[in-house]
């Protein structure tokens, strides 16, 4: 039924047989009581149904019931009556005058009543548009934009389903809204394909169903004006987003530029110990004795080892930097991984006490092995650093949680609390006068790698301590490790 | 009379080939070198080498292709010498047949005795098989499953003698996860890592003197394991 009324056509006819049917109406009411009334009066009360007409169905229902009226009036009450001749030229008068009284009135009426539907239809649009704008203002990200477009596009257009599609920029299709949000995809084609356009050329598409293919021309521009203010609101997080682009390149070329100072002045170093050793050692200059060539040697040996740690940790730094940091995630025991870590920094171990002081039975963790026994070869090695000769480095582990806690604590000296959570940054160094061989890189893997695990690392100055924390998912998807289950039975 | 043992140095670095033929020559090797996977595999057919070096990235094909094709008909002991340094390519090459693993840049100390280890390991190989493997204090009898610390018996369960022992008839060669799964547990255990990490702590608690700091019971890190007889 709504539908029906929806149709243009019909609710046509319907206002205007809603005049017709006034004018019967009052037809039958004044004829009964004609006797009584004074003929000037019947003209007036025939004037009611004009204005009933022309007030709430229109202009033209109005002028047909002006007609009407004019006819009813001189076949029903004017003498010879059921006939539309008229013999005084009183009539004929009063008649012509009905007529145009009826005729001006509803045009009046009419255009009186056009001018308020049209107000009342701009302040609707401009209430829409309105929050359309304040919905898209506050929006940073494309697909919210999009939802929000859907949204507000299905409840003012009351579609039975609204599409906003996105690209993203290459062709491909980034975003996709749709409103009402669960609504079934239609199997016809959408009534609108409406662009949304940017200064950058064509952004995506808002397709729209609609019960009737019918809007009307202002609904029509109501629409376009939303996808434009869509388009606008994505040009403008693009700007803003390029804006942000920029600042981090220009930041990261600052970072670059002295990074790349350190890490030449870092490659360096070695090169030219190793350089001056070698050249030493091959100049017939001085004869070299053993314990002397023997110095050099060493120097060569370990400068090497130095350069090979450098660019080690160089290609790590690059990897957890673009996001290549991918743990190969197994079930490991921390124990086994610190044993490794362990053996292999024995020559490095010489000067201080490792204590290793784990919980029993700790569960398997799921981690990366390499990475991991990097972690604690570069929290201990950093402590070897860092501690007083004869100190002892302790290593704690407990399942916290979810997680499994681990501590490094060694008793070198406090570490300044505003740079607590800088030591995890590239080459920083505590104070300037931090010459200690390493590569400024180890902490600031460590945390790349903890994070790369889906844990958290930071340090804490405690009471002659020093300490390094950090915590790894006990669980790997949601699984824990299945353990298999044997006794002795020989 | 024993003459020198040959090494095919399969390497296109030139730095890399002048280095280790003068070193390998002044430790009595004989020295053969190719540049490229191709010109190493004819030589391996012409002049069957006693164990190759062998590099990874070659200008005409991946090492890992050459050790594979080299496995089609020769048992020669393979050493894989790489700056890739991840272990997704230190477990294919060891499972394509590669015996051991060595990342550039290394100790040219820690190179030869891997060199001597694949030697020994491919005479023994035409040899019988050892039936007593001794690593440090610890000695394993492979046919009476008895195993020993300074003389005393250990008691082992099924599975853990089921590990040691084959990795103790694999001596100082590295074992993959995948390869140790499929022999001690079976092809359908092969993802659980898991079990070997809680096997190798329990024959690590048995075996080792410090199991803090093992001495038999060898982790490669992130490939698998390696049964240590030598000091």
């Amino acid at each position: 039924m709504k539908s029906l009324l929806r149709n243009p056509f019909i609710s046509i006819l319907l206002r205007h047989l809603a005049a017709v049917f006034s004018v019967a109406v009052t037809t039958l009411i004044l004829k009964p009581i004609e006797p009584y009334l004074e003929i000037q009066l019947i003209t007036l009360l025939y004037l009611l149904p004009v204005i009933l007409s022309t007030v709430f169905w229109g202009l033209t229902p109005g002028v047909l019931a002006g007609f009407l009226a004019f006819l009813s009036f001189n076949y029903f009450f004017i003498q010879p009556y059921f006939t539309f001749q008229v013999h005084k030229t009183q009539d004929l008068i009063t008649l012509i005058i009905f007529l145009i009284v009826s005729v001006v009135m509803s045009q009046l009426i009419g255009q009186a009543r056009e001018g308020v539907r049209l107000a009342r239809s701009r302040e609707w649009e401009a209430t829409r548009m309105y929050e359309l704008i304040s919905a898209l203002a506050s929006l940073q990200e494309t697909n919210s934009i999009a939802q929000a477009l859907a949204n507000h596009t299905q409840e003012t257009f009351q579609s039975n389903r609204v599409e906003v599609a996105i690209g993203n920029g290459s062709g491909g299709l980034a975003v996709t809204a749709v409103a009402p949000n669960n609504s079934d995809q239609f199997s016809t084609p959408p009534f609108f394909n409406l662009p949304l356009k940017t200064a950058r050329g064509q952004e995506g598409v808002m397709r729209l169903w609609q019960a009737s293919a019918q809007l009307s021309a202002q609904e029509i521009r109501l629409l376009e004006a939303y996808t434009s203010q869509g388009a606008l609101s994505l040009e403008r997080i693009r700007l803003a987003k390029s804006e942000n682009k920029a600042r981090v390149l220009e930041e990261s070329d600052q970072l670059k530029s002295s990074l790349l100072n350190s890490v030449s002045h870092e490659l360096r170093s070695p090169l030219a110990a190793i350089k001056a050793s070698v050249s030493s050692l091959r100049s017939g200059a001085v004869d070299w004795n053993i314990a002397a060539r023997e110095d050099l040697l060493a120097t060569i040996e370990e400068e090497t080892d130095h350069l090979n740690l450098l660019v080690g940790n160089l290609l790590d730094m690059s990897r957890i930097e673009s996001g290549a940091m991918k743990p190969q995630k197994k079930w490991n025991a921390i124990g086994e991984i610190v044993a490794g870590v362990a053996t292999k920094m024995h020559k490095q171990l010489q000067d201080h006490l490792l204590e290793i002081d784990f919980a029993q039975n700790l569960p398997l963790v799921p981690t990366d092995y390499v990475m991991m026994e990097q972690v604690f070869t570069n929290l201990i090695s950093n402590s070897v650093k860092y501690a007083p000769v004869n100190t002892t480095i302790e290593l704690k582990a407990n399942v916290d949680s979810d997680f499994m806690h681990v501590q490094v604590s060694n008793h070198s000296p406090s570490v300044p609390v505003e740079h607590l959570e800088r030591i995890f940054d590239k080459f920083h160094r505590v104070t300037a006068a931090d010459r200690i061989t390493g590569t400024g890189l180890g902490l600031s893997i460590c945390k790349g790698i903890i994070e790369a695990h889906g844990g958290r690392i930071w340090a804490e100055n405690q009471p002659e301590h020093f300490v390094f924390h950090f915590t790894l998912p006990l669980s790997l998807d949601g699984v824990l490790p299945k353990y298999p289950q044997e006794t002795i039975d020989e | 009379m024993n003459k020198d043992p040959v090494i095919l140095v399969i390497d296109d670095e030139p730095q890399i080939l002048r280095a280790l033929k003068t070193i390998l020559i002044a430790n009595h090797f004989q020295v053969a070198a190719a540049t490229t996977g191709e010109q190493g595999m004819a030589l391996a057919v012409a002049q069957p080498p006693d164990m190759i070096i062998l590099d990874l990235t070659l200008p005409d094909m991946d090492g890992i292709q050459v050790c594979e094709q080299i496995r089609e008909w020769s048992r020669v002991p393979i050493i894989v010498l790489s700056v890739r340094d991840n272990e997704k390519d230190k477990v294919a090459a060891l499972d394509k047949g590669a015996d051991d693993y060595l990342t550039k840049p290394f100790g040219i100390e820690e190179l030869l005795a891997r060199i001597r280890v694949g030697l020994r390991h491919s005479d023994q190989s035409q040899g019988a098989n050892k039936r007593n493997i001794k690593a440090g204090p610890v000695t394993i009898d492979l046919a009476s499953h008895i195993v020993t610390r300074d003389g005393n018996e250990l008691r082992l369960t099924v599975t853990e003698f089921k590990l040691l022992s084959y990795l103790a008839a694999h001596p100082d060669r590295v074992l993959t996860h995948q390869a140790i799964l499929t022999q001690v547990w079976g092809f359908a255990e092969l993802d659980h890592v898991e079990y070997l990490r809680v096997y190798i702590g329990q024959l690590r608690k048995k075996l080792e003197s410090n199991p803090d700091e093992p001495q038999i019971l060898l982790t490669e890190p992130g490939i698998g394991y390696r049964f240590r007889t030598t000091e």
